[in-house]
């Protein structure tokens, strides 16, 4: 009787340890979204999120070691406060008071994207630290010396452990690490939002405005993000030595001055606007559409009109109520959500 | 448990030896299924490919002081740095099938880099390969464009081995590092850096250096044998043809397009030079 018990306990724990080591932690988050948002392209089977990897990936996002002077963590330019776009700089401030040569975008909704920064150079959530990390102007390390150097700090030597059982991590981890947190970072619950849930009015200039937004900006600025992940060259220079762009990326000279769409969400947030930050306010970015266009040789289709004039023309009525249906795309819970904040 | 304890009371004086059998073989079923697939591969046969790097007839040795290589065109040069990832590696039979090692969806396995700096990664050791007579290899010199979009790799992947571009994100597949005293670069470097990957249909654009080369050789692979597939690959070669490579003019190299012509004449320095059965 004994054996017979024995080899059955023996059965069970086999049935047991089979079980997939993920189950050990309860703790999965999901990327909860409304129906309306498009499809998470985000791999999120390679990379699952738990309550402990997404505070580990919190500690790296405002971790300064990770740049070559200690001085610079991403939240440098990335505030929780305005949907983690840059407090003060036009352009990027990076190690030894650099300057960058963009406007440092916010981030949030990044699972249902598939292109990263202006010109799109990073295709996946996962590589996107890699790029600050290294940029000479921004934090200005190696990517293998900045494991090396969270490896060998006992406070996230334990969290290693929480996280993936051992106490340090290799490029995969830390990059996973990371990417729990950015996934997490999900703006959906603006005045829009809940006017779409059916829990807020609009009123009278908003609904005029969103009526506007759909016939002269959704081209671009469509779907639940507000932008359509393309990239796109709106009539901001004649010329593109300053900033190539998307061409920097494709090497093809039929992408000089294009930029990716940027999101119209939380823009109450992340003024100046542009890849340069070249305008202060809204109405700047208004008047620029009405009529200061300018032609080249990629300039987007969109922006030219069937008789041959550029831009997308619109009266003061029109552009103030525009700017009116913009504020509703404001998502204060976002910008409050303490679980997003400086963990220290 | 209690439940299972109960089950077994009701057995007990039923057929108790047939019992204990069912179980034990139950067990060693669970056991089995448990097993990775890992193990499952140790079964076959195995086999080396061996990434010897030189330089025309001579042996390729790092960091030399003075310049002892010199390319088609007569210019004097050294070589500090030499790796490359080596991947999709195929083994293929006369009937037209092949045998496709395995690559791990965390990239640990099924992509190597090899680096002239470490002589253990110029010998790849292959395993749980299906025994039979083959006439041929096939390899990728980079990494396939679907991989990253599967983000974060590691083993030969991980990024902390600082072969991925950060700016234009995606895997470097070959640094070719070294001096010449005809480079107009800083230090008279020669940097060629060769990576870049189409993994986006709307982007039709973007230069494609992933590169498959096929070698052919006969070769048997069955349990008392591990045959060394030794293959030559020719730096010289990196320079030479058909783009003609000038060390005097952009040799630091760090984007797809600057480095198409070195990637086309890559294909033409791996030679299977023979086969230790």
């Amino acid at each position: 009787m004994n054996r017979v018990f024995i080899l059955l306990t023996i059965s069970i724990l086999f049935i047991v340890a089979c079980g997939n080591d993920d189950d050990q932690s309860t703790n999965y988050w999901q990327v909860d979204v409304p129906e309306y948002f498009p499809e998470m392209v985000y791999t999120i089977e390679n990379n699952p999120v738990t309550k402990e990897g997404f505070e580990l990936g919190r500690m790296l996002f405002y971790e300064t070691r990770l740049s070559s002077d200690n001085t610079v963590s991403c939240a440098n330019c990335h505030q929780p406060y305005l949907a983690f776009a840059d407090p003060v700089h036009v352009f990027s401030v990076g190690v030894n008071n650099q300057k960058g040569t963009r406007n440092a975008p916010p981030i949030f909704n990044l699972a249902f994207q598939s292109h990263f920064f202006w010109d799109g150079g990073v295709n996946h959530v996962d590589f996107i630290p890699i790029n600050p990390i290294m940029n000479k102007l921004e934090m200005n390390e190696s990517i293998s010396n900045v494991v090396k150097k969270v490896n060998e700090l006992p406070e996230y030597q334990d969290k290693f452990k929480q996280v993936f059982g051992k106490d340090s991590v290799n490029g995969e981890e830390f990059l996973h690490a990371f990417s729990q947190f950015l996934v997490m970072l999900v703006s959906d619950n603006a005045y829009y939002d809940q006017w779409m849930q059916g829990k807020y009015e609009l009123n009278e200039a908003e609904l005029r405005g969103m009526k506007l937004y759909e016939s002269k900006c959704a081209d671009c600025h469509g779907t639940a993000l507000f932008t359509d992940g393309s990239f796109r060259n709106n009539g901001l220079d004649a010329e593109f030595s300053k900033d190539l762009g998307r061409a920097i990326i494709t090497e093809y000279a039929g992408d000089e001055g294009k930029f990716k769409v940027p999101t119209l969400r939380n823009l109450a947030y992340t003024a100046p606007y542009m890849h340069d930050g070249r305008f202060e306010t809204l109405e700047e970015v208004l008047d620029h559409y009405d009529h200061r266009v300018v032609q080249s040789a990629t300039l987007d289709p969109l922006l030219v009109q069937a008789n041959g004039e550029l831009g997308i023309p619109m009266t003061d009525q029109e552009k103030s109520d525009i700017i009116a249906f913009l504020h509703t795309l404001t998502d204060r819970d976002f910008v409050s959500d303490s679980r997003f904040f400086d963990p220290n | 448990m209690q439940c299972l304890c109960g089950l077994n009371f009701k057995l007990k004086n039923k057929m108790k030896s047939f019992k204990l059998l069912y179980i034990s073989v139950l067990s060693l079923f669970l056991f089995i299924s448990c097993g990775d697939d890992d193990e499952a591969q140790l079964e076959g046969g195995q086999a080396i490919l061996e990434f010897d790097n030189r330089v025309g007839m001579s042996n390729l040795q790092l960091n030399t002081s003075d310049y002892p290589y010199t390319n088609s065109q007569g210019q004097a040069f050294n070589v500090s740095m030499l790796k490359y990832y080596v991947s999709n590696i195929k083994f293929s039979r006369e009937d037209g099938t092949e045998y496709t090692f395995p690559l791990s969806e965390d990239g640990s396995e099924g992509y190597y880099l090899v680096n002239e700096q470490d002589k253990s990664t110029t010998l790849l050791d292959l395993n749980g390969i299906p025994e039979g007579k083959y006439t041929g290899v096939t390899f990728t010199v980079g990494v396939d464009a679907d991989r990253i979009l599967e983000g974060a790799q590691t083993g030969a992947l991980d990024v902390t081995n600082d072969m991925f571009w950060s700016w234009n994100a995606g895997y470097i597949f070959m640094k070719f590092e070294g001096h010449s005293p005809v480079s107009t670069e800083d230090g008279a470097v020669l940097e060629y850096h060769v990576g870049g990957y189409k993994a986006d249909p709307k982007q039709p654009n973007l230069a494609d250096n992933v590169k498959q080369i096929s070698l052919n050789g006969e070769f048997s692979i069955n349990e008392n044998k591990k045959p060394q597939i030794h293959i030559i690959v020719d730096v010289l070669q990196f320079f030479d043809s058909p783009n003609e490579i000038d060390f005097s003019s952009n040799a630091s190299r760090h984007t797809p397009a600057a480095s198409i012509d070195v990637a086309e004449n890559y294909v033409n320095a791996f030679i299977l030079d023979h086969i230790h059965e």
